[in-house]
């Protein structure tokens, strides 16, 4: 791990920018939010995946998982996976064409 | 006897303790947050209104996500001091982080508040008429005859809150700005008479008294005339029911007489037809006395409309969510449709959503059978309020919490830097970690609530 | 700026070194104690009285099933008791008037058995309880990794468990819905009130708050501990069964509770704040149209609470598994069978409990694609759960079994589980479910698993390590006492349930079903024969309490600090074991279950002897703490 203060040193301007760069997506992701991009399941979908990317510079850079020990990345994995069970499972329990009319709704119907 | 690895790693696992311990805790609230998140699509997907977007105040909710942001890169700055042995690189940005914290705090009280103090009328025909309701509050206005107490339950403070005199006995009661509070008599000073003609008040000793009289005679209640002529402002969140005859408290307590009025007084910001059958024939039109109102909505619709068909040739402006937000959900920017005209031509200020802006609203009453249901923006006025409010009280929690950690360490275990770093950098490690996932958090509350 | 200041003078009150150099006082050594073994103490004394607790809840309800409308027996001598008496008159006056118990009372005493029971009871017995006492001392550590976020776990265990007890107390009682505590009507149940902070439904949740984030401390604290604080030499292929079994359980414990608090604090803004997370538009009331905003889901609920509730079963059966894995090998001189595939197979078990939890809820009309999906994951789930149960029963195969109470506990564990297992699979299936749902078929079903499963195997674990505890035995003759009518009246209670449950008897009926003689009268009988099951398995722990009540201080002595010549490392501390544990650094050399060795002196190799055959050097060898 970058422990030594070299190393450590050396990352620090990386933070800066990581810093800039999400005050920048923040500022894209209200801007995109007002643009009518169709449907507002498109807005939705472009919304969220930046706010993803966001994420996963602050998971990766500021929370160090770019050069993290194996047992960190079980446990996040594993509850990730979880997650998404419960994220799927709840929503289409009840509704099983969701999966369908959600690929619709962003990308318009073939 | 000394716990391993505190501060080094153990060789096989490559990991001190409190690493492991933040990062299950992470995981676990990864399954917290993304439960709440569950339930967000699952309301969502599920809601049967209008889903409410830009309704925040996304200047706000854009300046605490910068704050936030900020604090994150400060936290890791605070963790390489330590790293690089850089007592004031440390210790500045540890502060900063704490005070982005606060900071973060007092904009989302200021948040909250102005939620608080806004209020919605969903009408018998859907319509929504949002705005701010005069100090006292939208109150049902009876003149009392008689008092039965309920001695399982009773409870005079909880209704006598509400006793005042019978209207025009108090003169001056309205003035320009909408009726003045009524003036609450104390306890104590409001005399009954029993049915024995017996005097008394319901102050706590003779309630007590008139209980065990109660009690020692089997009877469960009792019922009181007032000596002078006494009203009740109620508040309905206190009251099981009321008719024109009777109101019914909430602790059993039942007041007959008669109703004088349950009219709502609301200073109307906005107008929201989309609900309604038919936005023409809406109830709003007979409740605002100025037929300028309406002309001032129709002329903002055609212009939305014709945006509409610009931009969109040949769609049904009636399957846009876009277009009907925009068009049926009329936004008022003055007190006369005069005013609002001029505020119209002249555009809305950058901060004229600002809490601390100042605003002229039409002023309507509102009769009480017209009303379906009211509530201020709480978790009551619909899903989105309640999981808004609900997750981000959550994140709130989190925020003070890991403002309050990161201030313990900053207070009690700077001194280390000197005597133990690399364990200073451990704890300041930990706390950023659990600092990081707060802000990532917010990352996906701030568009999913304030923006989508 | 005065941090920069400190000199070296002050750091010898570093919070993390200064509580090994003075010893603590009588409160801090015994009450608010981090000793792990002081921890695993108080929650299991406090886990016995909450199963005590339940179980009297649960006396109370057979009694009105059996003889609806018949006034409780020992009223009259409650209610003559100083002290106690003129609260046992207010309170039978508001909910048994005369005596007769009434529909409230008993939906509170199911709602409130049911939640003791697995939350209050087992849990904190069979995981913190024995995790806390045992699993440290078996991979050889000097405590928990946090000692404090320790004692924190208990103390909030403790809050919630006793805002549940007081919710008794409160004018609308403790909760009455069911330990499922489905909305609507939960939220509903005491809605409009003056108050709805004073209402038992509503402490329900707030205690529900404190006992998840007490989970929570908890399996992070085992975790943790499991992974870092393991001795030289205890490779994870060399830890017992019973410390893999209590990493799976942290497991579930950690990401299968969150979902339950997110449904706990929506339920409970529901109630306080008037929210409708769980309310359907339009919901009617006792006639009225409720002044709410509508727009939720019931169905949200469900899967919240199950999302938690299925895994939550496994995290009463995984440490049960786990006391028998200890208890069968040692008793039976035998090494454990299959133990690598028994570690797997928890392992999957413990991953397979997230995706099956919608078995629960194919009443509420879900799709066949998803009902087909439960089916499947659910049948999958018996596989793992069948090889452990096999293992422990190969187990058995050609040992010297000694026949002591643990083993007799153990033994009859097996077939009991062995039931509650086999009749849960007919309930995989969605066709047979929708008729045996609420029936007392499923109680059945899950009692076997829970109460001669689990509660068996926790008996079992307090006769194992009783010695090791306090430094006594307890008494073998009363142990057999308690086991064998324990063994008989458990199966006279749960036995008949699956032919009620088969007639259709359902478990919310308060009169056992009377009200509907022209269809239950051939049946009625058994209601009667369970009560007295019920009866007689509570004269059966008399002797339980007896015996480990006069054991503390009478029972006889062990000589030993191995007495029952086991293998595991908790046996080579002093008893009972001091702060800090071990005299020495324990090291580990072999494998948990080396019993029978062919070529060794003993009948058994511990795996801290290092002088006997077969003793590898240990694999890691991490380097003793010391940034100093």
């Amino acid at each position: 791990m970058a422990n030594s203060p070299e190393e450590v040193a050396k990352h620090v301007k990386t933070y800066l920018k990581v810093g800039a760069a999400l005050l920048f997506l923040t500022a894209v992701t209200v801007w995109l939010s007002y643009v009518d991009f169709g449907t507002h399941s498109r807005n939705m979908a472009i919304g969220l995946t930046v706010a993803t990317f966001k994420t996963s510079l602050v998971v990766l850079i500021f929370m160090h998982m770019n050069h993290e020990r194996p047992l960190i990345y079980k446990f996040m994995l594993f509850s990730m996976l979880l997650l998404g069970v419960m994220f799927t499972l709840f929503v289409f329990v009840h509704d099983d064409g969701l999966i369908m009319r959600g690929y619709q709704a962003v990308f318009g119907k073939h | 006897m000394e716990i391993p690895y505190t501060v080094t790693a153990r060789p096989d696992t490559g990991l001190w303790n409190a690493k492991i311990g933040v990062w299950l805790f992470l995981a676990s609230e990864v399954m917290l947050f993304g439960g709440l998140f569950s339930s967000y699509i699952f309301l969502r997907l599920g809601a049967d209104y209008f889903w409410p977007i830009h309704e925040l105040n996304v200047k706000m909710g854009c300046f605490n996500t910068a704050v936030l942001i900020g604090s994150s890169v400060t936290i890791v700055m605070a963790w390489a001091g330590v790293k690089m042995r850089n007592y004031k690189m440390y210790f500045w940005n540890l502060l900063i982080t704490i005070l982005c914290a606060f900071l973060f705090l007092t904009v989302k009280f200021f948040e909250y508040k102005s939620k608080i103090e806004h209020y919605g009328v969903v009408l018998k025909d859907g319509t929504i008429l949002l705005g701010h309701q005069p100090e006292e509050g939208y109150r049902y206005k009876f003149n009392a005859d008689s008092v039965t107490l309920n001695f399982k339950e009773a409870d005079p403070p909880y209704f006598m809150r509400f006793a005042t005199k019978p209207a025009g006995e108090h003169g001056g009661a309205h003035d320009e700005h909408g009726s003045a509070p009524a003036e609450i008599l104390p306890i104590e000073t409001v005399k009954f008479k029993t049915e024995s003609g017996k005097e008394t008040t319901l102050a706590p000793a003779d309630f007590q008294a008139l209980k065990s009289e109660a009690k020692a005679a089997k009877k469960d209640s009792l019922k009181l005339t007032p000596v002078q002529p006494l009203a009740f402002h109620a508040k309905p969140s206190k009251l099981a029911s009321h008719s024109e005859k009777s109101l019914a408290f909430l602790d059993g307590t039942l007041i007959e007489g008669k109703l004088v009025s349950d009219k709502m007084e609301l200073h109307v910001d906005v107008i929201d037809t989309r609900a309604a059958p038919d936005a023409d024939k809406s109830m709003a039109w007979a409740i605002f006395k100025d037929a300028g109102w309406k002309k001032a909505f129709d002329e903002s619709r055609e212009e939305h409309l014709k945006k509409f068909n610009e931009t969109h040739p040949g769609q049904d402006p009636m399957k846009s969510d876009h277009y009907l937000r925009e068009a049926l959900r009329f936004e008022v920017h003055g007190e006369t449709p005069a005013a609002h005209e001029a505020k119209h031509k002249e555009g809305v200020g950058f901060f004229d959503d600002m809490p601390w802006a100042e605003h002229h609203y039409p002023t309507v009453e509102i009769e009480g059978k017209d009303i379906q249901r009211w509530s201020n923006f709480l978790p009551k006025w619909n899903t989105y309020y309640a999981i808004y409010f609900t997750i981000t009280g959550l994140h709130g929690a989190h925020v003070l919490a890991g403002a309050l950690v990161m201030l313990y360490f900053l207070v009690f275990n700077s001194r280390w830097f000197k005597t133990d770093p690399e364990h200073l950098a451990n704890r300041v490690e930990t706390g950023g970690l659990f600092w990081h996932f707060v802000d990532l958090v917010w990352i996906f509350l701030f568009p999913l609530l304030y923006l989508l | 700026m005065s941090a920069t200041t400190t000199t070296h003078d002050h750091a010898h009150d570093d919070p993390a070194h200064d509580h090994a150099h003075h010893e603590p006082g009588w409160l801090y050594k015994y009450i608010f104690s981090t000793d792990h073994k002081v921890i695993g103490v108080q929650y299991g004394l406090s886990g016995l009285l909450f199963l005590l607790f339940g179980f009297f809840l649960m006396m109370v309800m057979r009694w009105t099933i059996a003889y609806p409308g018949v006034p409780l027996p020992g009223i009259e001598f409650l209610s003559g008791l100083p002290v106690i008496g003129d609260v046992v008159v207010h309170w039978t006056e508001r909910w048994a008037p005369g005596g007769i118990v009434s529909p409230d009372l008993y939906n509170m005493f199911g709602a409130m058995h049911g939640t003791i029971m697995v939350f209050m009871g087992i849990v904190p017995l069979g995981f913190a309880a024995f995790g806390n006492y045992v699993m440290p001392l078996q991979i050889g550590a000097i405590d928990m990794a946090f000692p404090k976020l320790n004692a924190w776990s208990f103390w909030l265990f403790f809050i919630g468990g006793m805002l549940m007890m007081a919710s008794f107390f409160l004018p609308t009682g403790a909760a009455q819905t069911g330990w499922t505590n489905y909305s609507p009507l939960a939220t509903t149940t005491h809605y409009i009130v003056k108050n709805t902070w004073l209402t038992g439904q509503t402490w329900w949740l707030a205690a529900m708050v404190f006992v998840i984030s007490s989970s929570l401390l908890g399996s992070v604290n085992f975790i943790t501990t499991l992974l870092n604080l393991r001795a030289r030499g205890m490779t994870f292929f060399r830890l017992p069964f019973f410390c893999w079994a209590m990493l799976v359980t942290s497991f579930l414990l950690l990401l299968a509770f969150p979902p339950l608090e997110v449904a706990a604090i929506l339920q409970l803004f529901d109630r306080v704040f008037g929210s409708s997370f769980f309310l359907p538009s339009g919901l009617i009331q006792g006639g009225k149209l409720l002044d709410i905003s509508g727009g939720g889901s019931p169905l949200l609920y469900q899967h919240l609470f199950w999302f938690l509730a299925h895994p939550e079963v496994y995290v009463l059966i995984l440490p049960a598994f786990a006391i028998i894995s200890d208890v069968i090998p040692c008793n039976a001189r035998r090494p454990l069978w299959g133990y690598k595939m028994m570690v797997y197979s928890a392992l999957t078990l413990g991953f397979l409990s997230f995706l099956v939890w919608a078995h629960h809820m194919y009443l509420t009309g879900m799709g066949t694609t998803m009902a087909t999906y439960f089916q499947i994951t659910t049948v999958l789930i018996s596989v793992p759960s069948v090889i452990l149960l096999t293992c422990l029963m190969i187990s058995l195969w050609g040992g010297s079994i000694r026949f002591n109470t643990q083993m007799l506990f153990a033994t009859a564990f097996l077939p009991m589980f062995g039931i509650g297992g086999l009749t849960g699979l007919p309930l995989a299936f969605s066709f047979i479910d929708l008729h045996l749902h609420d029936t007392y078929y499923v109680i059945g079903h899950f009692h076997y698993v829970v109460a001669p499963g689990t509660i068996f195997a926790l008996f079992a674990g307090v006769y194992h390590w009783f010695p090791k505890v306090t430094g006594r035995f307890m008494n073998d003759t009363l142990g057999k006492f308690h086991f064998w009518p324990s063994l008989l009246f458990m199966n006279v209670i749960f036995g008949p349930m699956f032919v009620q449950g088969f007639s259709g008897f359902h478990r919310r009926w308060y009169d056992g079903g009377k009200a509907f003689e022209a269809t239950t009268k051939d049946l009625l009988w058994t209601n009667e024969l369970i009560s007295f099951g019920a009866w007689g398995l509570a004269l059966a722990q008399v002797f339980f309490i007896v015996n480990l009540w006069l054991s503390i201080k009478g029972g006889k002595k062990v000589t030993n600090d191995n007495p029952w010549d086991a293998t595991t490392l908790e046996w080579c501390t002093p008893t009972p074991p001091g702060h800090g544990n071990f005299i020495t650094e324990p090291v580990t050399y072999r494998g948990p279950y080396e019993y029978s060795v062919p070529g060794h002196a003993t009948d058994f190799t511990p795996q801290f002897d290092g002088q006997a055959s077969g003793a590898s050097a240990p694999a890691t060898a991490p380097a003793v703490a010391s940034h100093h």
